[in-house]
């Protein structure tokens, strides 16, 4: 039997605007939202041999601060406790409780990965199932923008950028959450070096533009400190602290630093 | 009536909580093959899926998806170029400068991407499996008419579920020659000479249309491609970042470059001339 | 989250816009109860050096009537954990069915090792995340107070959203707004929460009581309050705001335009 409600029987749905379907009735009903955002902003950035990803550790309901120590990084495929056999990590921001169910399904599939095959997963095999595990949510998205960083299988760094529904791309450096559109022009200026040209290198449009290198750890560390501390100045829903977990070929290393709490 | 029984033989709250099978698939490590996709349990997901993800008709929308583009593919003599933009917004923000809107389907067949992101590299990369498992079948490459049939039959499926995507099919085959294949997620499928897609396709024909023939040169054909993504990087808003080049041909398709269109638009400008609209001085 | 039950889960519209009706029609086979009816207002809670103190008072509205005025919110679990309920009372006894069934399944199969504060949180987090995403909400914000599995105080929030968060002071509804600033002067980091004795920490929840009874309109003076710590739990429901002083309400000359 054909749904009376479902798209085939009520016409085509345009992408474009059309006023919603108004019900016969005029009773305003009220419904349940199942969404709700958490602010907080999340970042990552590579180098040469090390993948950083960092986030703050607020937690928003509307204008309340519901906690401020929530962490939005984590350690995916860690098993024994010390977090000593993770190698992968993620950040999530937007929905916690979205975020949450997604941390906890993707470190499940690292894990049963490990013990059926017997061996870690490779970061871009984890970056292409994370992927499909948001696309399997389609039509009913986790509302997350995830960031998956670690190593890849030349020992580089690599990060992965996610939509909510799963679209991903390896990037240099990624801001996500409330402060993204804060952050993100500054990382690429100082990241990627965009708009910075070689002073003398010529004259008018001859200038010729600085070329992206990858920078060291210690210079990546200040810059996400830079990143946070500024964002924490012009955005309401950031603050509390920073936590930081770097991936190195030594295994991960987490770093908190505090951040103002106002 | 077993169904009945059991519902009223045993409180409410013993189905509290994820079931077995979730939890299994859950902790799946292979995703399932079964296309099975969570819908929220409401009467009328599509509207729902809208409410929450449609930035169009409700700029405050929640959940933003990457959007935007411009791409373009024609056949020519020599085979097919394919050219796209790079820049993918979410509202007004641009998510992304370098996004890979070329897919490579697999090593004779690409795919381009415009719409939604994730239904493109998803469905792409599904078609992707299928061409595969087709070879494997039928001990043969796949065909362009059929892999695009396979996607269209797909997308029509799901027509009405909120599903965005206006993509490309290009390859050459021994039995087809070039072949191009338009197709989106209306249901929409057609074979074509010359086609542009996406928010910067009307900038795009302006400049394929005007210098377009089939038995362009290769290296005539490649800066036609380039030029017309550049034309409408330059007028539409919502296309920018790189130029992704690529040339299809029967053994395969070759990469020819993703350049960022700021050197090449000055480039074009004083050297060729063009864009007389824009002041090259320099305050 | 605004302190008023009846407005959770709804779209904030300085987030995300005017509320688009097309989110949710009324038609359909299947509609769930999306508001709540009979609702009780804040619980607070806080966590001291050897455990948690955890109060809500004993009122259960129907609007802006206070309808019940004998309604304990909260509830122990294993003699070792309390949760405490805001939101709808009927989830909150649905609830509280539930948990009870879980205590004999867990107690009937028990080999020793019982269900801790921590534990109780993650399966309430569960069941409350499934039940949003089955667009069933169960219209609660809830406090797990305890001990995890080292003995330390535990003590976590998880709400109709399944959004679950952890800090030393935690309140819900109207307390979230005025309680919360209050206790967090007590302990605002995590770090100090060794340094509050139980007689700060308890003296802290019945102050705010009082403030909430002062300015929550929807909040009674008689209240439960419970204490625990690795001796189990003490739970007391007839307890009764002492000390109160409403000289303020004398500096109050009414409203508008109104100054004498």
């Amino acid at each position: 039997m054909l749904n009376a409600n479902s798209p085939l029987a009520s016409g085509p749905s345009y992408s474009f605007a059309t006023p919603p379907n108004q019900t016969s009735t005029n009773i305003k009903q009220h419904s349940f939202n199942p969404y709700t955002d958490n602010g907080g902003s999340t970042l990552g950035i590579t180098g040469d041999d090390f993948a950083i990803l960092a986030g703050d550790t607020r937690s928003t309901s509307g204008y309340n601060i519901n906690t401020r120590y929530a962490p939005k990084v984590f350690k995916i495929g860690e098993d024994d406790g010390t977090g000593e056999s993770a190698h992968i990590v993620l950040s999530v921001v937007g929905f916690a409780a979205d975020g949450n169910a997604l941390k906890e399904r993707l470190n499940a599939i690292v894990k049963m990965y490990r013990y059926q095959h017997g061996k870690p997963m490779s970061v871009k095999a984890c970056a292409q199932r994370l992927s499909t595990i948001l696309y399997g949510k389609r039509f009913f998205p986790y509302y997350v923008h995830a960031i998956l960083g670690g190593l890849d299988e030349e020992g580089k760094g690599a990060l992965y950028s996610y939509d909510p529904v799963g679209s991903y791309e390896r990037e240099q450096c990624r801001a996500a959450g409330a402060a993204a559109s804060l952050i993100m022009p500054f990382l690429d200026n100082q990241v990627n070096f965009k708009n910075q040209y070689i002073p003398g290198s010529g004259e008018g449009h001859a200038l010729e533009a600085r070329k992206a290198t990858p920078l060291p750890r210690a210079e990546v560390e200040q810059l996400v400190r830079d990143a946070f501390t500024s964002a924490v100045e012009r955005h309401i829903e950031v603050g509390d602290g920073l936590q930081m977990l770097v991936v190195t070929k030594n295994g991960i290393e987490e770093i908190y630093d505090p951040l103002k709490k106002d | 009536m077993n169904s009945l029984v059991a519902q009223y033989s045993r409180p409410a709250f013993r189905n509290e909580g994820f079931s077995e099978r979730e939890q299994d698939e859950f902790s799946q490590i292979t995703p399932p093959l079964s296309l099975r996709f969570a819908m929220p349990p409401i009467a009328n997901p599509s509207s729902f899926l809208r409410a929450v993800t449609d930035d169009h008709s409700n700029p405050n929308c929640p959940i933003k998806l990457a959007h935007g583009t411009t791409t373009l593919a024609f056949r020519f003599q020599g085979g097919i170029i394919v050219a796209t933009d790079s820049r993918a917004s979410a509202g007004d923000w641009i998510a992304s400068q370098t996004v890979k809107k070329v897919i490579e389907i697999n090593n004779c067949l690409l795919g381009t991407m415009a719409g939604g992101a994730a239904d493109c590299q998803y469905w792409l990369a599904y078609l992707g499996m299928q061409c595969r498992l087709h070879e494997l079948r039928h001990k043969r490459r796949i065909s362009v008419a059929a892999a695009s049939k396979i996607l269209s039959n797909l997308v029509y499926s799901y027509k009405g579920m909120g599903l965005s995507m206006g993509t490309m099919c290009a390859g050459v085959t021994p039995q087809e020659g070039p072949a191009l294949y338009y197709i989106d997620s209306d249901g929409t499928r057609l074979a074509g000479n010359l086609f542009c897609v996406g928010s910067g396709q009307t900038f795009a024909y302006g400049v394929l249309d005007a210098e377009y023939h089939y038995d362009l040169s290769e290296e005539d054909a490649l800066e036609l491609g380039r030029r017309s993504i550049l034309a409408a990087t330059h007028r539409d808003a919502f296309s920018g970042g790189f130029i992704n080049l690529y040339h299809v041909k029967e053994d395969g398709w070759v990469k020819h470059g993703f350049n960022d269109t700021n050197p090449i638009f000055w480039k074009t400008k004083l050297e060729k001339g063009e864009f007389s609209n824009v002041t090259s001085e320099l305050v | 989250m605004n302190h008023l039950p009846q407005a959770w889960g709804r779209p904030r519209n300085a987030i995300l816009g005017a509320y688009n009706p097309s989110i949710l029609q009324p038609s359909g086979p299947k509609a769930h109860t999306t508001s709540p009816i009979v609702t009780g207002t804040s619980v607070l809670a806080v966590k001291f050096k050897d455990g948690v103190v955890i109060a809500a008072d004993n009122l259960a509205s129907y609007g802006s009537l206070a309808r019940f005025t004998d309604v304990k919110r909260l509830r122990t679990f294993n003699r070792r954990t309390v949760v405490g309920f805001g939101g709808d009372v009927s989830d909150m006894q649905y609830l509280d069915r539930l948990l009870l069934s879980l205590d004999i399944e867990e107690n009937y199969g028990s080999s020793g090792h019982d269900l801790n504060a921590l534990n109780l949180h993650t399966y309430l987090a569960k069941v409350m995340y499934k039940r949003r995403s089955d667009i069933n909400p169960l219209w609660n914000q809830l406090l797990v107070a305890g001990l995890d599995g080292l003995d330390q105080p535990f003590l976590s929030s998880v709400d109709l959203l399944g959004t679950t968060f952890s800090s030393p002071t935690l309140a819900t509804g109207f307390g979230a707004h005025l309680a919360q600033p209050l206790l967090r002067k007590v302990v605002d980091d995590e770090a100090k929460v060794g340094s509050v004795t139980r007689e700060q920490a308890t003296n802290a929840v019945r102050e705010c009581m009082k403030v909430l009874f002062y300015r929550d309109a929807r909040s009674l003076d008689k209240y439960s309050i419970a204490v625990i710590t690795k001796d189990g739990v003490e739970l007391k429901e007839d307890e009764e705001l002492e000390n109160q002083s409403w000289a303020f309400a004398e500096m109050i000359k009414g409203y508008g335009t109104q100054t004498v």
